[in-house]
């Protein structure tokens, strides 16, 4: 408890460059430094730069709409998403730091019998998993969530929904604070404002980044950037299945409980949840085009509040207070890239699409694994760059059309 | 309403009336290695900078062409009909 | 209380309003709003604070605040400062748990100071995990600021308006109108949107829309403009903004006490509502204008104590009060007794919206403000926004005293600001989302300024290296309701929708379409194809007709079939696949002449089709059209043993089993109205899909139900092709399914030079089919799910896609994907059903007439 009043830094201060470091984690987003985490907590190794172009969490860290799930279509998927949300319920203390994890529970809403469809698929997937998630009917909807309009004249009526009741929400940022401070803590060191400006190889191997601040060498260099990775990784020239887009999302001024589970429907591009501070955080699917330029658009306020008063009509004189952008890495098939790559020494994590913030304990352990080991965890085998070679796609599209 | 685009049919519109089919790619000659037909099928260059890509007028003369537009900016630096 | 009537005053004294505060009456006049009439009745608290619940009472009085945020006729977190007053009103104080005056969540204020400094949350209840839960229900609780009436409907009141003009002026000020009437007088169409309501008729020549509020300047030059239940969305060739600047607070002890306000409070407490803003005050200014409120004061019969130029060098200030409420205010060491403080630090720049389009924004050393600069094409800024007149004072070092509020939203103090800088959180961004200072309602208008000041001054940098948080739009908030505008339905019908509406059926979505599930019984609507004859409605089919001398090359080309060798009167099943080798869609393609094939789709993938034709007929560029005739064609399906006899009468064209062939498409009349009937199957039976102008949909509709062919939904569709093992596409595959997995391997024709997918199909044959399509039987007659699992060893071997009970097989069938060496006629498979496990044979060949007997009769 004396930690609450006593007032300690969270992190010290940036310091001077160090001319070698044995691994350059590039991005200070929950990717980046849970991967930092790990590496000192798991493996010991502690001489680590975490570079971040901007302040840490920065990027998607700071801007996703903090949704934790499992309930994946792919066993491949959900056995992954499985094991990082048994990590982020176990992170707060591992971090000693309050995430403010809220498992409400997590309900996708089917609107016609694809959408049931899609559902059991998940369901079935997930409780061959042991991941709790289930398809329910209107009723026990009705019982998880009174305020929503349940009737048949709507345009998409409720017909079901996959039920996942340990899916929940947390507060990103805490997550890259207290992941930070344990990097921090372990004599890793976080260097914001230093911008990544070429990745120096010999003979196939990575054996340096050039930054803003001059001229690092290392033996291991990873890349955690969303949005931005197809740039960081032309540095190294390894190419990637990866188109870049925005995706928004708005949060209304606080309001008293109205809404104690997460609501996402794929039909109508709309995810609602309501946070610990009473704002209903509301988001939708990405946009179409590619772009890198992160700037909020008026239809998707449109677009987002109609359906969302199509499922609460009742939040119709709530106002929105503000809108932002992320900019997100969409692979072919919808599953991350993370692990090797053809530059020895070189890894990825990229190609999150909406997902990334979900995935982060379980991206860092991963990574920090294969980074001590030089093997590739079993769990992230199928998340290979090398998959878009060999055609073995780990297709999480059809569950895809949105799903936060 | 995002940004404009300039189709060449109809002039000036706004984004949403359009499909964007994304970068132009080049399609391999003869019968491709796995390899090649993967980096044609999957890879892409996501350029930050002025990319050629594929539109199509969807709400309006259902025409494709091509736009020359910065991905940083989204400014539309020019517009045609396939050749 | 109210003065005698004033000259210029917004009231009405002839038109007295009365509504209710908290049950009790308040009266007002026309022109009040709700809180200058509660303010004229004698209420001073208006509400509690986010987190310390402390009494806030009125500060800006322009609807820029929190403070001042009730409930108002059940619509929660109204400013009711601008909100006008109108009779009946029902109006309650929010966010307190008992009244305003005594609130008994105001506990937290007295424990909220030391013992929940910023951060707080973030470092208690990490153990035990379980009591968190238990915690967050009583955090929940006491967050969030109005109530959501449950029960309340949507009104459907809004609309959209569009305006084009060549010159839009954000502002009505003086700045703002001299720029409108100067492009009015040079003939140009000018709209000027300002926030307060308008007084008298707008300028000549000018459309103005007020009370209205630009939400944002975005991409495209769109700027959307609120003004009540209207959301205007505005283009113009030029955007003068001339938003003007936002007085801003002082930062001391004790600035958050009720009684104390910005000199626009008193502007418009007097002129616009003729209310003595308090007894005595004493002005605390940073500006000429603000320092001449003095006089706005004395002039309304409020005794002024004191005038403090706040320019002349930093001064110690302290505030206290009781029971939240302001008695007295310390300048420099001296006391003032007084209930009202009129406290200005300057005016900083309203930029966001030239922010948001693009202009940077620079710290005006100068000035001590925030000003924008670099501004893009076609914006403009007037007046005070470009900085012209602003200032503001730093943040003096504060006396230790009551709690020193930086942002009275978020109830962010000067101590919570130290502290964050302390632990490490030292970017103004990272500041922002530790302390949430600016994150509040008031969209950091109060707040950023002052924040990054303070930053500025703990840190020992200049504002300029601290910088400013991303101006987030709307720039006000804004009614999800005007956002969403009217309720409407994009649902599509068919032309002969209200036929099955009349006959009771129920209906469903296919897409954007609205269908028939069935007409009551699927399975004797199912039974009636089977021994008699139904009919469908399939006029959701997309449809196009691809004409020109390469029409042939073209089809043979991007389907993975061949058609250039496909007479004219014949017809072909056709699969879509991407150049991955993908199954995109499914339907038929009949030959009508050389040149000209009639295509059809699925229900949900007509528009996908047809820009998939485009767009590779852009890059090939071969001589044909392709015209999308969904909309125009109606089609029905008419079939069942008896589907011969009964069209027979209805047709010119001669059914005879060898004039009309299985496959066959031949034009003619049916009920005298020009028909394309092509023979074809979907159902297994005999079957002729009837093609013709929707106009006449009902006319063949009733016809053929005349003939006591018995009407089928959806439901018994999908079992009748189930027996035939036909698939869905969408359903029985997915983005990843390829036409050789999927089990039709007939319809891709390797030996053509060039197809789009070929490539792609020869590496899944070099490399193997590891999955595939393949029906199945029920040991049991269980119907598993559809979605199920295909379970091998405890794990997922593969997927139910179709499942149904057949009452012509009496059997349940269905079709699944297995791995390759499961796709064997009798394999045993085992499927989940209702979490158990149910054993099933692996069937290849269609369940019912696998042969096709009946197709071809």
């Amino acid at each position: 408890m004396k930690d609450i009043f006593r007032v300690r830094r969270m992190w010290r201060p940036r310091s001077e460059l160090k001319p070698r470091y044995d691994v350059v984690i590039v991005g200070g987003g929950t990717h980046g430094l849970a991967t930092a985490y790990y590496l000192a907590k798991n493996h010991g190794i502690t001489n680590v730069a975490v570079l971040e172009k901007s302040y840490i969490g920065s990027g998607a860290a700071g801007r996703n709409t903090t949704i934790i799930r499992a309930n994946y279509r792919t066993p491949e998927g959900a056995e992954f998403y499985k094991k990082s949300v048994e990590l982020y319920e176990e992170l707060g203390a591992d971090l000693d730091f309050n995430l403010l994890f809220s498992q409400q529970g997590h309900l996708t809403l089917a609107h016609s019998d694809r959408g049931i469809i899609t559902a059991t698929e998940r369901a079935e997937v997930n409780q061959l998993l042991g991941i709790d998630s289930r398809v329910i009917g209107r009723d026990e909807i009705r019982e998880l969530c009174p305020e929503m309009d349940l009737s048949d004249d709507v345009t998409w009526p409720v017909m079901a929904a996959l039920y996942h009741p340990r899916g929940g929400i947390i507060r990103h940022d805490a997550v890259v604070w207290g992941y930070a401070r344990g990097v921090d803590r372990r004599g890793i060191e976080i260097h914001p404002y230093t911008e990544v400006t070429g990745i120096d190889r010999e003979n196939g191997r990575v054996t340096g980044v050039q930054t803003n601040r001059g001229p690092i060498s290392c033996g291991t260099v990873i890349s955690a950037t969303a949005g931005w990775s197809t740039l960081v990784c032309d540095l190294a020239d390894v190419p990637l299945p990866i188109t870049t887009h925005i995706l928004q999302a708005f949060v209304t001024e606080p309001m008293k409980p109205f809404l104690d589970v997460i609501i996402v429907s794929s039909q109508m591009h709309v995810y609602i949840s309501q946070t610990d501070r009473g704002e209903f955080l509301i988001g939708a699917e990405i946009e179409p085009y590619t772009t890198y330029r992160g700037t909020s658009t008026f239809p998707f306020l449109e677009f987002a509040a109609r359906h969302t008063l199509e499922l609460f009509p009742q939040l119709e004189r709530v106002k929105v207070l503000r809108q932002w952008t992320g900019l997100c890495d969409v692979s072919p098939d919808y599953s991350p890239i993370l692990g090797k790559t053809e530059v020895e020494g070189f890894h990825v994590s990229a190609g999150w699409g909406t997902y990334g913030f979900k995935a982060a304990p379980i991206v860092g352990t991963t990574l920090a694994e294969l980074v001590a080991t030089g093997d590739t965890p079993a769990l992230i085998q199928p998340f290979e760059l090398e998959r878009f070679y060999t055609d073995t796609l780990v297709s999480e599209v059809a569950a895809a059309a949105v799903s936060h | 309403m995002s940004f404009l685009l300039a189709c060449p049919n109809c002039g000036p519109r706004d984004v949403n009336e359009f499909h964007c089919q994304g970068e132009v790619t080049i399609r391999p000659k003869a019968s491709p290695s796995r390899r090649e037909l993967s980096e044609y099928l999957y890879f892409r260059r996501n350029v930050a900078g002025v990319q050629r890509e594929w539109w199509y007028h969807r709400m309006g003369c259902e025409a494709w062409f091509l736009a020359e537009r910065d991905t940083r900016t989204n400014e539309v630096l020019s517009t045609e009909l396939p050749e | 209380m109210r003065l005698d009537p004033r000259p210029g005053e917004r009231i009405d004294r002839s038109e007295p309003i009365r509504f209710t505060f908290e049950g009790k009456l308040v009266e007002g006049f026309a022109g009040d709003t709700i809180g200058s009439a509660l303010y004229a009745g004698g209420r001073r608290v208006f509400s509690r604070s986010f987190k310390y619940h402390r009494p806030r009472g009125l500060l800006c009085c322009s609807g820029a605040c929190p403070n001042c945020m009730m409930e108002v006729d059940g619509v929660p977190n109204v400013r009711v400062c601008v909100a006008p007053a109108h009779e009946g009103a029902v109006v309650k104080a929010q966010n307190v748990r008992g009244s305003l005056e005594r609130d008994l969540m105001a506990a937290t204020d007295k424990f909220g100071g030391p013992f929940t400094p910023v951060g707080f949350y973030y470092r208690t209840m990490i153990r035990p995990r379980a009591a968190w839960p238990l915690f967050e229900k009583f955090l929940r609780s006491a967050a969030g600021l109005g109530t959501i009436d449950k029960h309340a409907r949507r009104t459907g009141r809004y609309d959209v308006e569009h305006r084009h003009a060549d010159v839009l002026v954000i502002g009505g000020g003086s700045a703002g109108l001299e720029a409108a009437r100067a492009a009015a007088a040079s003939g140009e169409h000018v709209v000027v949107v300002d926030e307060n309501a308008p007084r008298g008729d707008a300028p000549g020549g000018l459309e103005l829309l007020a009370p209205a509020t630009a939400l944002g300047i975005y991409e495209g030059g769109l700027v959307p403009v609120a003004a009540g239940r209207i959301l205007y969305k505005v283009r113009a060739k030029r955007i003068v903004v001339a938003t003007g600047a936002l007085e801003q607070p002082v930062i001391f002890p004790g600035n958050d006490l009720v009684g104390i306000v910005l000199p626009e409070a008193v502007r418009r407490l007097v002129h616009d509502f003729s209310i003595r803003p308090g007894e005595k005050a004493v002005v605390l200014a940073a500006d000429d204008d603000a320092l001449a409120i003095a006089d706005d004061l004395r002039d309304a019969g409020t005794q002024v104590l004191e005038v403090v130029d706040l320019r002349n060098g930093p001064h110690r200030i302290s505030a206290s009060g009781t029971k939240g409420r302001l008695n007295g205010v310390g300048v420099e060491g001296v006391r003032y007794n007084c209930d009202l403080v009129v406290a200005s630090g300057g005016r900083q720049p309203a930029y966001s919206l030239l922010a948001q389009a693009g202009a940077t924004v620079a710290y005006d050393e100068g000035r001590g403000v925030f000003v924008p600069r670099d501004l893009p094409a076609n914006v403009e800024a007037v007046g005070s926004v470009t900085g012209e007149g602003t200032g503001s004072i730093a943040p003096a070092k504060t006396l230790l005293g009551d709690k020193t509020f930086v942002c009275l939203c978020e109830d962010v103090t000067e101590k919570d600001v130290k502290r964050a800088i302390a632990e490490g959180f030292d970017s103004i961004e990272l500041a922002k989302r530790y302390t949430t200072v600016t994150m509040g309602p008031c969209q950091g208008r109060l707040c950023h300024l002052a924040s990054v000041r303070m930053y500025a001054r703990e840190t020992k940098q200049g504002e300029d290296a601290i910088g400013t948080t991303t101006a987030r739009p709307p720039w006000s908030p804004v009614e999800l309701g005007l956002l969403a505008g009217r309720p409407h339905e994009p649902g599509k019908r068919t032309s002969i929708h209200h036929r099955h509406k009349e006959a009771g059926a129920t209906m469903m979505w296919t897409g954007s379409w609205r269908r028939p599930h069935s007409y009551g019984d699927p399975a004797a609507e199912a039974r009636a194809v089977h021994e008699s004859a139904g009919l469908i409605d399939v006029s959701t089919l997309g449809k196009l007709v691809v004409r020109g001398p390469e029409a042939a090359v073209f089809l043979e080309r991007i389907y993975p079939n061949r058609f250039a060798d496909l007479k004219p009167g014949r017809i072909r099943y056709a699969v879509l696949g991407t150049d991955g080798g993908r199954i995109m869609d499914d339907g038929t393609v009949a030959r009508i002449d050389d040149e000209t094939f009639y295509v059809t789709t699925t229900s949900t993938g007509a528009e996908g089709v047809i820009e998939w034709f485009e767009w590779w007929n852009a890059i090939w560029k071969l001589d044909l059209s392709i015209v999308d005739v969904t909309g125009a064609v109606a089609a029905v399906n008419l079939a069942g043993p008896q589907a011969r006899e009964l069209l027979g009468p209805l047709t010119d064209v001669d059914l005879a089993p060898d004039a009309f062939k299985y496959l066959d498409a031949k034009q003619g009349k049916v009920a005298g109205v020009p028909t394309l009937l092509l023979r074809i199957g979907f159902v297994g039976e005999l079957g002729y899909e009837l093609h013709f102008p929707s106009p006449h949909g009902e006319t063949v509709w009733d016809a053929l139900a005349a003939t006591g062919a018995t009407p089928f939904g959806l439901e018994p569709q999908r079992i009748l092709r189930l027996e035939k093992m036909h698939v869905l596409i969408g359903q029985d595959t997915d983005s990843e399914s390829n036409a050789l997995e999927a089990s039709m391997p007939w319809i891709v024709k390797f030996e053509k030079d060039e197809f789009v997918g070929k490539w792609a199909l020869e590496h899944v044959q070099e490399r193997g089919m590891r999955d595939r399509l393949v029906g199945f039987e029920m040991q049991n007659g269980s119907v598993p799910p559809e979605g199920g699992a295909v379970v091998r060893d405890g794990r997922l071997a593969g997927r139910v896609t179709s499942a149904r009970f057949s009452e012509q097989l009496g059997r349940a069938i269905g079709l699944a994907w297995v791995p390759e060496e499961l796709a064997v006629e009798d394999a045993d498979i085992t499927l989940r059903v209702s979490a158990g496990l149910e054993r099933a044979k692996v069937r290849l060949r269609p369940f019912f007439d696998p042969e096709g007997e009946r197709l071809r009769s």
